[in-house]
């Protein structure tokens, strides 16, 4: 009886690090974009702040456009999103990967985002870089890393 | 007569409804679509099919993504030493797969040499269809163009590029001027394929694009050539000839580039035959009304130049998705009799 309670507790622990590792292998992987990502893109956001008060710039102009406002309204807590946002960005641009969100495909496959929707966040990004003063070219880079999500991303 | 007019106010009401459906119907509302990012359709060729000033690319032009359907409208102006091109067309893009195009363009030549024969022809009642003052060549183009496989833009993980295939069909008017100058045919089909790719990382759209063709200066000029002037032995070989457009993006709503585009030499060094007529022959169709005036130099002056591939270096502005402005230096060498056309190109595309 013992022996069987300890055995419980035992894989009871083990799910829980196999659920605490989590994060980093089903959350979501750099993507590698072809000619790769400037070394210093993460400096040219100006660092861990810069990146994140990007994010907060992206959810500004998102949030100004009726295309795809609602969908992240619906999908509440916006300040959990910035924050999933910033490091999510931090890892595809090169930086460390301290993603502890689901992964693109699980987090949108419900969504039924389109093209129109998905470049409408492209062009948000773009505004959110100029209100920042984050250089066009700088700004390129972001989008190259983020690009490859579209596969999983758009699914209408 | 009663019952015309009712079925002709019936035609109206029905024309009216459908008119008011599309204009507030949601079925349009839904298909309408300009989702696209700015500048990611292309600006509008000479060919009508969406790409850079000159080549098409693989993209279809107009802002719709797959989610819906959008047009465009555009306007070119180019402006050479010895002659002016206009084209008008328009094109529509659907669900980013397909896109269908119509262009008419007219170019005025202004060349002494030629508009001297015209006049002499004129005095001596030949049929040249050039004009003594302005000679026009037309052409309508009709174009398709059909997304095979892959996403210039978003694909940036992987080399593989957007790649299309597309068909243009050009129908000249001045058939008369065409033959003057030498072509074998008025009107032809051409078939290009089209890879596009833009590299982020250099801020930078490459296009390459191989078009089966048998044009002389892009199909302004007809297609193939007669050895003869009397059209007994004409040919019309097309070959697969290269294309190049390079775009880079300085801001997100402004490009600039520099194009090439390979030209054929079907008429070179051939002269033009005036009424069936080569140059020697014209001479002699011509004595009566020069008289005594010596004129043994003209064989030599109607020569057609080599013709030369097409270059140019552009900027493309816009604003916003309805609106985009083109400006380019354009290099296109010798035109049939008239010696180094470069001059400027200016262009507007209004999309929906």
């Amino acid at each position: 009886m013992k022996f069987r309670k300890s055995l419980v507790l035992g894989a009871g622990l083990a799910m829980l690090a196999a659920a605490a590792a989590r994060p980093a292998l089903a959350g979501e992987q750099k993507t590698k974009p072809i000619m790769g990502i400037s070394k210093s893109a993460v400096a040219d956001f100006g660092g861990a702040y810069g990146v994140h008060k990007w994010v907060e710039s992206l959810f500004y102009y998102i949030m100004l456009d009726n295309r795809i406002n609602y969908i992240f309204k619906e999908f509440g807590n916006v300040d959990r999103q910035i924050a999933l946002n910033t490091q999510l960005e931090q890892m595809v641009l090169g930086g460390a990967n301290n993603y502890q969100g689901a992964s693109m495909s699980a987090a949108h496959a419900d969504l039924g985002i389109t093209m129109t929707q998905f470049n409408a966040v492209v062009e948000a990004a773009y505004n959110a870089c100029e209100r920042d003063e984050i250089k066009y070219y700088t700004c390129n880079d972001l989008i190259a890393a983020l690009a490859p999500f579209t596969r999983v991303i758009v699914t209408k | 007569m009663k019952r015309l007019h009712k079925s002709g106010l019936r035609t109206l009401q029905c024309a009216a409804i459908l008119a008011a459906g599309l204009a507030s119907g949601s079925a349009w509302a839904g298909i309408y679509n300009d989702g696209k990012v700015l500048l990611t359709g292309g600006v509008f060729t000479v060919d009508g099919a969406g790409g850079g000033g000159a080549v098409p690319w693989a993209t279809i032009s107009g802002y719709e993504t797959r989610d819906g359907i959008n047009g465009s409208a555009g306007f070119t102006y180019v402006n050479l030493p010895a002659l002016q091109v206009s084209f008008y067309g328009v094109n529509v893009g659907f669900f980013d797969r397909l896109e269908l195009s119509y262009v008419d363009s007219r170019l005025s030549l202004n060349l002494p040499n030629l508009q001297t024969v015209a006049l002499l022809a004129d005095t001596a009642g030949l049929n040249t269809g050039t004009d003594s003052w302005n000679s026009t060549l037309g052409m309508q183009t009709y174009g398709a163009k059909l997304r095979l496989f892959g996403d210039a833009v978003y694909t940036s993980d992987s080399w593989i590029p957007q790649v299309s295939l597309g068909g243009l069909y050009k129908d000249n008017r001045n058939k008369a001027l065409i033959h003057t100058l030498g072509a074998d045919k008025t009107k032809d089909y051409e078939i290009y394929l089209a890879a596009t790719k833009v590299l982020f990382p250099i801020s930078t759209l490459v296009n390459v694009t191989a078009r089966y063709t048998s044009a002389n200066e892009d199909g302004l000029t007809g297609f193939g050539y007669c050895n003869d002037a009397a059209r007994n032995d004409c040919h019309n070989k097309r070959k697969v000839r290269a294309e190049v457009s390079i775009a880079h993006l300085v801001a997100k709503n402004t490009a600039i580039g520099g194009e090439w585009q390979q030209h054929g030499d079907n008429l070179d060094h051939r002269s033009v035959n005036i009424a069936g007529l080569n140059p020697t022959g014209l001479l002699d169709a011509l004595q009566p009304v020069l008289g005594s005036v010596n004129l043994g130099g003209l064989p030599d002056k109607l020569k057609q130049r080599k013709e030369g591939d097409w270059y140019d270096l552009f900027m493309a502005y816009a604003p916003n998705k309805h609106i985009s402005f083109t400006v380019a230096y354009l290099m296109f060498g010798n035109i049939s009799v008239a010696p180094d056309q470069n001059g400027f190109y200016f262009s507007t595309h209004l999309t929906f």
